[in-house]
């Protein structure tokens, strides 16, 4: 294998893992409190929506990556999978909340939708955390998704056309590194998050130190895969 | 045969379909079994003094579960389509008939296992609190959870199968996925169980379990672990749940998915057609290249539809519903 497709694979795979760090702080992320209404965001933890997403991507990115060979198309189409997925969650959890549970969507961090401008705090439930997808969450969650198909689209591509991965083993390699990273933004978020706009997510610097070292490091160990195992082209 | 593009958008529907009946079913699999988010409440429960017959398998987060059941289901069928597809050539789907629910049926029995281990593990925990195990809740429970788990199991392996076979269904085997029949298991058991686990718990958690407590508001902190543990007549179990939760939680969760999987196979399918790319599929090509990029502006312009649609939405609610009038 040439010294340049080794620092290509390598620069993708650590690209791809900043994305899925950055992506998944981006996502409106409640967990078991926003299953009772009692915080915004979509209820689920960090790694199984993000994954989720992701995975709806990569989909119809290793659809594409069968007749086009562009490294563009193939992580944009993951990317706006994944960004699909996400939305079609944030807008059916908004319905039950409101048809089913009675709650208006409104943000439990800011007081003024910084998007719409619409005032959050008369409308929200004392001792909780807001409840539902409010605009401005929503608007955070499709970013999150974009950028987090983005980078599971193109660690895919790398592991697929430059490592020489069946396209079954690149999925797996794809995913197994996107896992690591999302865990990483797990662990800084500690619990729940808004998105962008959220105190929490000032914490990001953190999450994308250790994600480079931890793509780093899956970069490397793919490019020996590929040499040592005779995968390369 | 060459490529008949009608026939492709028909098996698209078909998996549509199928995807909104898995989503549904996983939906109230995991709500029969508590294993939702709003399972902490039913482990919180007898902590503060609350003595349930609720059933509590909290495996692990449902997309990993659904990953394992649809995994092992789609390993199971394509190791059994393996041998049997020889026997019938040239009708491989009756190979298909047989390998499918025989794969589904081992996904269900380790599902059982899961359920018990964790459930009585779960419980046992709560000695302590004085929670007993309730042995008729624990047979009770498990035959419901089994068959909601085959069906959604079932679903996704169906899926799965034809999206594998896609190509050589419509005519053309070139248009199969190159994903096998167990990674894409393993994909749609991923998505279907975080699906089920970010929108259906909203009304299993917000609404049902906490039914005395007043309705339209957010659960707030001091009723957490409060749960309602009696039905319309005599003690609650889970069975009462699924039943509440299959008139709306689990539909509008089904629709989640079923729309999700149209939006995505629809939006790939169009960009094929009218870029011309159906029926002849000219591969690596700037036709090809067309394909895929009308499929991403497909994409967007849906994503934007959904994001106006939500803010006209929330707009809607917060004239309808107003300002927070309770204490």
């Amino acid at each position: 294998m040439e010294p340049v497709l080794m620092i290509l694979i390598v620069v993708l795979v650590v690209i791809g893992g900043l994305l899925a760090s950055l992506g998944a702080h981006l996502l409106p992320v409640g967990g078991a409190p926003a299953a009772m209404g009692t915080a915004t965001g979509i209820a689920t933890g960090t790694v199984q929506i993000m994954l989720g997403a992701t995975m709806t991507g990569l989909f119809t990115a290793a659809s594409v990556a069968t007749f086009s060979d562009s490294l563009a198309l193939v992580a944009l189409s993951g990317a706006v999978g994944a960004t699909v997925m996400i939305s079609v969650v944030m807008f059916m959890a908004n319905i039950l909340y409101v048809f089913g549970c009675g709650v208006v969507p409104i943000s439990g961090r800011v007081d003024v939708d910084p998007i719409t401008k619409e005032p959050q705090a008369p409308y929200k439930t004392p001792q909780t955390d807001g409840h539902g997808v409010p605009n401005v969450v929503f608007v955070s969650g499709m970013m999150g998704g974009f950028i987090g198909g983005l980078g599971g689209a193109l660690m895919y591509y790398a592991l697929l056309n430059y490592a020489g991965f069946s396209a079954g083993t690149a999925a797996i390699g794809a995913l197994s590194i996107f896992v690591a990273n999302a865990i990483i933004a797990a662990y800084n978020i500690r619990g729940t998050i808004e998105g962008f706009h959220d105190p929490k997510f000032k914490r990001l610097p953190f999450a994308l130190a250790t994600s480079l070292a931890v793509s780093l490091l899956c970069g490397i160990v793919v490019v020996i895969a590929a040499t040592v195992l005779g995968g390369a082209m | 045969m060459g490529l008949i593009v009608v026939l492709l958008f028909a098996w698209m529907l078909v998996i549509a379909f199928l995807a909104f009946i898995a989503c549904t079913f996983e939906d109230l699999e995991s709500d029969m079994g508590s294993q939702s988010n709003p399972n902490s409440q039913v482990q919180l429960a007898a902590q503060v003094g609350q003595i349930n017959r609720f059933f509590n398998k909290a495996i692990s987060g449902e997309p990993l579960s659904n990953a394992l059941y649809c995994a092992t289901a789609g390993t199971v069928a394509w190791l059994l389509l393996l041998k049997l597809e020889p026997l019938v050539p040239g009708e491989e789907w009756k190979a298909a008939v047989l390998a499918i629910p025989v794969g589904v049926l081992a996904a269900a029995m380790v599902n059982m296992i899961f359920s018990v281990t964790s459930h009585c593990g779960r419980t046992a925990a709560m000695k302590r609190f004085e929670q007993p195990i309730y042995l008729d809740v624990l047979y009770g429970h498990l035959l419901p959870i089994a068959t909601h788990a085959f069906m959604t199991t079932f679903c996704i392996t169906c899926i799965a199968y034809i999206q594998s076979n896609l190509g050589t269904l419509s005519g053309n085997p070139s248009l199969n996925h190159p994903f096998a029949l167990p990674l894409l298991g393993f994909i749609w058991g991923i998505t279907v169980g975080s699906i089920g686990s970010s929108t259906g718990d909203v009304h299993y958690g917000t609404e049902r379990e906490f039914q005395d407590r007043p309705f339209g508001e957010g659960k707030r902190v001091v009723y957490h672990g409060k749960i309602t543990r009696y039905a319309d007549c005599g003690v609650r179990t889970q069975r009462d749940i699924a039943g509440f939760c299959a008139k709306f939680g689990g539909p509008v969760t089904g629709m989640t998915f079923g729309l999700i999987i149209l939006f995505e196979n629809w939006r790939s399918m169009v960009g094929m057609q009218l870029s011309g790319f159906l029926p002849a599929l000219p591969v690596f090509t700037s036709t090809a290249d067309m394909a895929a990029v009308i499929g991403i502006v497909m994409g967007l312009l849906i994503v934007a539809a959904l994001a106006v649609g939500n803010l006209v939405f929330v707009r809607w609610v917060r004239k309808k519903c107003g300002p927070f009038v309770g204490v």
